[in-house]
């Protein structure tokens, strides 16, 4: 592949013939896409080239927000690999609702008591659950107790919960930022440490 | 709601919860930048530390950082 510097690679792609550097940079993300989708499994290396077309497109119809900090060729992997996670997360996820996965909690939630736990331990435990509770059932939203559940609790990605919620990923990392900040406020005047609680379950 | 398993991976997040985190599309903005600083041995999380910050608390972006480190390295 041709050199290019950022300028060159703008002006090109924006010129009258930008044939050669699209080629040059559908090469490079298709090799990119291929390190790094390598070991995916499911048959995802079928897909590079749709991947690496889509991502094309994205990029050359974006240019103006490239801004310059690092190479261009940097800034257009970076959406490649967004195209391709984005989409893989969604075909992994696709089957599961937010129902389904708050249904399955509800049906495993008559779950005993760690009995590994010394009774100092119980105790805490009892006592750090009790305020949570409150807190998730009290004083969060209910968008708010949902996003805890299946982001942090239930570990579905936060751009598939964002989708079912009918936000966006960002927003939904801000809500879940808010839901958060409540929890340790309410730890915290509870004169529960966060840090403290980890520590006595040796998680520190 | 809660149950007694979810404790630790609740309090976890709330202990490392800080006033101020970037949001996704911030740290998207900036990805390129902290993977050329990762991959030139700088530190990068000392450079960006609101980046790292958010790449150790959100999936979604270090599953993405982590592909574009692996791709960059082998391109």
């Amino acid at each position: 592949m041709k050199e290019r510097t950022n300028e060159q690679w703008l002006i090109e792609l924006r010129g009258s013939n930008p044939d050669e550097a699209l080629v040059d940079l559908y090469d490079l993300l298709v090799r990119g896409l291929r390190a790094a989708l390598d070991g995916y499994g499911g048959g995802v290396d079928a897909n590079v080239e749709d991947f690496a077309q889509e991502a094309l497109i994205k990029i050359t119809a974006n240019l103006g927000s490239f801004r310059g900090e690092s190479r261009f060729t940097t800034w257009a992997q970076k959406i490649a690999m967004n195209v391709a996670l984005t989409e893989l997360k969604r075909r992994r996820w696709r089957d599961v609702s937010l129902q389904d996965l708050f249904a399955r909690r509800e049906a495993a939630d008559r779950e005993a008591a760690d009995t590994q736990l010394t009774p100092e331990q119980l105790a805490l435990q009892n006592t750090v659950l009790g305020e949570l509770r409150r807190v998730v059932d009290q004083e969060l939203t209910n968008r708010q107790r949902e996003a805890v559940v299946a982001v942090i609790l239930e570990g579905m990605p936060i751009s598939e919960v964002a989708t079912r919620m009918g936000t966006n990923q960002n927003a939904l990392y801000k809500l879940l930022h808010d839901a958060r900040r409540k929890l340790k406020r309410r730890m915290e005047a509870a004169g529960l440490s966060p840090q403290e609680v980890l520590a006595a379950f040796d998680e520190g | 709601m809660l149950r007694h398993s979810d404790l630790v991976k609740l309090v976890r997040v709330v202990a490392e919860t800080c006033e101020t985190e970037i949001g996704c599309d911030e740290c998207f903005e900036r990805l390129d930048s902290f993977a050329e600083a990762e991959l030139s041995g700088v530190e990068a999380s000392t450079a960006m530390p609101l980046v790292g910050d958010h790449l150790h608390k959100c999936e979604d972006c270090r599953s993405k950082f982590e592909a574009l480190l692996t791709a960059l390295r082998g391109t």
